[in-house]
């Protein structure tokens, strides 16, 4: 049992002196609250929510114990209920605990035994089924998540093959060869999206479901990959690209995710730069010492509006008009954080530029 | 007759375009990849010239929908020589049901557009 954090136990019984005997027996164990009467039950359940295990004992003036459980299953349907009773009247306690009100019930007198046992067992009851709950909201989310996918892949998958179709009409009665090629350039745009789209859906899915491959990370490696991949598009849309790297220790992580992070955040880098700029700069900083490595992506390009920074990480999320963005990007970039336990941040101001810093800890 | 396209896909703006002035009908056409550009330009335009507006449902910054929405909160006369047609490549069965919600809008088309659809949207509007 966490020694730290004591299970929290509410006792409630109209006898002082069963309040007083049972706070005696059991105050090292457990964190109690008394109550006196069924009002002040509910009042200490108000002020305390993550109160676990409820005893009361079942003849009390006003209620029975029976009919208090049964008031507070909707309101607090989380804490265990037990009844304590030396009630010979057997008959009402089976028919609570059949209908689900009572979870066990201990016998006046009671032994400690008896007590400390039912509280535990209620208190592992009362663990399981918050785990329960925790795991219903996971999946209510992941639900969520297939919902959105879904929708978005009817749109991002099929938006780009719709297009091609209908160049395909036009081209049918086209008879100009300089809008033929302009059409065929068209067609190789779309046919671009699509690819970048399901390039982006795989890392989705390998952040996702693939296992962590640890391995020893020489920056420089990565830093010569991302020259392999976007040398070619900064010469091409006129973007200088600097790269620095500092490696002065030895960095373990998972390869796959830290490439998928950076390649993400260059790609967004060189993706809105301003058009009519002339000095369009996008650069790569990565520097490890300590067991952590620093990774600064930044450029001077269009910038992020404020009220779009909380939403740049949401799946499917666009903040920009332009065309190209899938809305998958940043949305993977914090799946791939997750499993290598990294952090970000992003600076940025409209017009001037935008800054994302990542550290990522040494596994 | 005066047409406005408005999708956040350059190749789609270019494929609507084609296809009406194909058509023979058309007098302006206006192509936004910006739906904030479309609103503002209905909002300043003078004339009272009958105008088909085709508006994609799934663009960043304003959708189709937030489109729909704004126009409607014009003022009577503005929003009188426009008849709106929506399209989408998705086949969500919601967009379509909510397509269905909005006064201003005529149709939901699906993309991509095609002479046959264009020569469907015409017919509707009397225009031969």
């Amino acid at each position: 049992m966490d020694s730290q954090k004591k299970i929290k136990v509410l006792y409630v019984d109209d006898e002082p002196n069963n309040l007083f005997s049972f706070k005696a027996a059991f105050r090292f164990d457990y964190e109690i609250f008394l109550a006196n009467n069924t009002d002040e039950a509910l009042q200490k359940l108000e002020e305390n929510q993550d109160i676990s295990v409820i005893l009361s004992d079942q003849k009390m003036p006003g209620k029975t114990g029976v009919e208090f459980f049964e008031d507070i299953r909707v309101k607090y349907p989380n804490p265990i209920r037990i009844l304590i009773t030396g009630y010979s009247d057997i008959e009402s306690v089976i028919s609570a605990i059949n209908r689900g009100h009572v979870f066990r019930y201990i016998k006046k007198p009671w032994t400690d035994v008896d007590v400390q046992s039912a509280i535990d067992e209620a208190h592992k009851f009362y663990i399981t089924t918050s785990m329960l709950a925790m795991k219903n909201d996971e999946l209510q989310k992941a639900y969520d998540e297939l919902d959105k996918f879904a929708y978005s892949a009817t749109h991002d998958m099929r938006g780009p093959i719709l297009s091609v179709l209908g160049i395909v009409d036009l081209m049918k009665n086209a008879e100009d060869m300089d809008e033929i090629k302009e059409m065929n350039e068209m067609m190789e745009n779309a046919m671009l999206k699509l690819d970048n789209y399901i390039q982006n859906l795989h890392d989705h899915y390998s952040i996702r479901r693939g296992e962590l491959n640890i391995t020893e990370i020489e920056f420089e490696d990565v830093i010569k990959d991302m020259s392999d991949l976007y040398d070619i598009a900064s010469k091409l849309k006129n973007v200088a690209f600097n790269k620095s790297c500092m490696q002065s220790c030895k960095f373990r992580s998972d390869d796959i995710s830290i490439k998928i992070i950076i390649n993400n955040l260059l790609s967004n880098a060189f993706k809105y730069q301003k058009k009519d700029s002339n000095d369009k700069q996008v650069s790569l900083e990565i520097k490890v010492e300590s067991g952590t490595a620093t990774i600064v992506v930044s450029d001077n390009g269009i910038g992020i509006p404020e009220q779009n920074m909380k939403d740049v990480f949401s799946m499917f999320f666009r903040g920009a008009h332009e065309e190209i963005g899938s809305g998958f990007g940043l949305y993977n970039v914090k799946d791939a954080l997750g499993k290598v336990n990294g952090k970000i941040d992003v600076e940025s101001v409209v017009n001037e530029g935008t800054k994302f810093t990542v550290t990522i800890p040494s596994k | 007759m005066n047409f406005i396209v408005i999708d956040d896909s350059k190749l789609d703006c270019f494929i609507a375009e084609k296809i009406i002035k194909n058509t023979g009908h058309c007098d302006e056409c206006k192509v936004f990849q910006q739906a904030t550009e479309g609103l503002e330009y209905i909002k300043n335009k003078t004339d009272k010239n009958e105008t088909v507006v085709f508006v994609d449902i799934q663009m960043p910054v304003m959708n189709g929908f937030e489109f729909v929405e704004a126009f409607e909160g014009l003022a009577d006369d503005v929003k009188e020589p426009y008849s709106i047609y929506m399209l989408s490549s998705s086949i969500n069965e919601n967009d379509i049901a909510k397509v269905k919600g909005y006064a201003s809008v005529k149709h939901f088309l699906n993309k991509p557009l095609t002479n046959d659809t264009i020569a469907a949207v015409l017919e509707e509007l009397n225009i031969t």
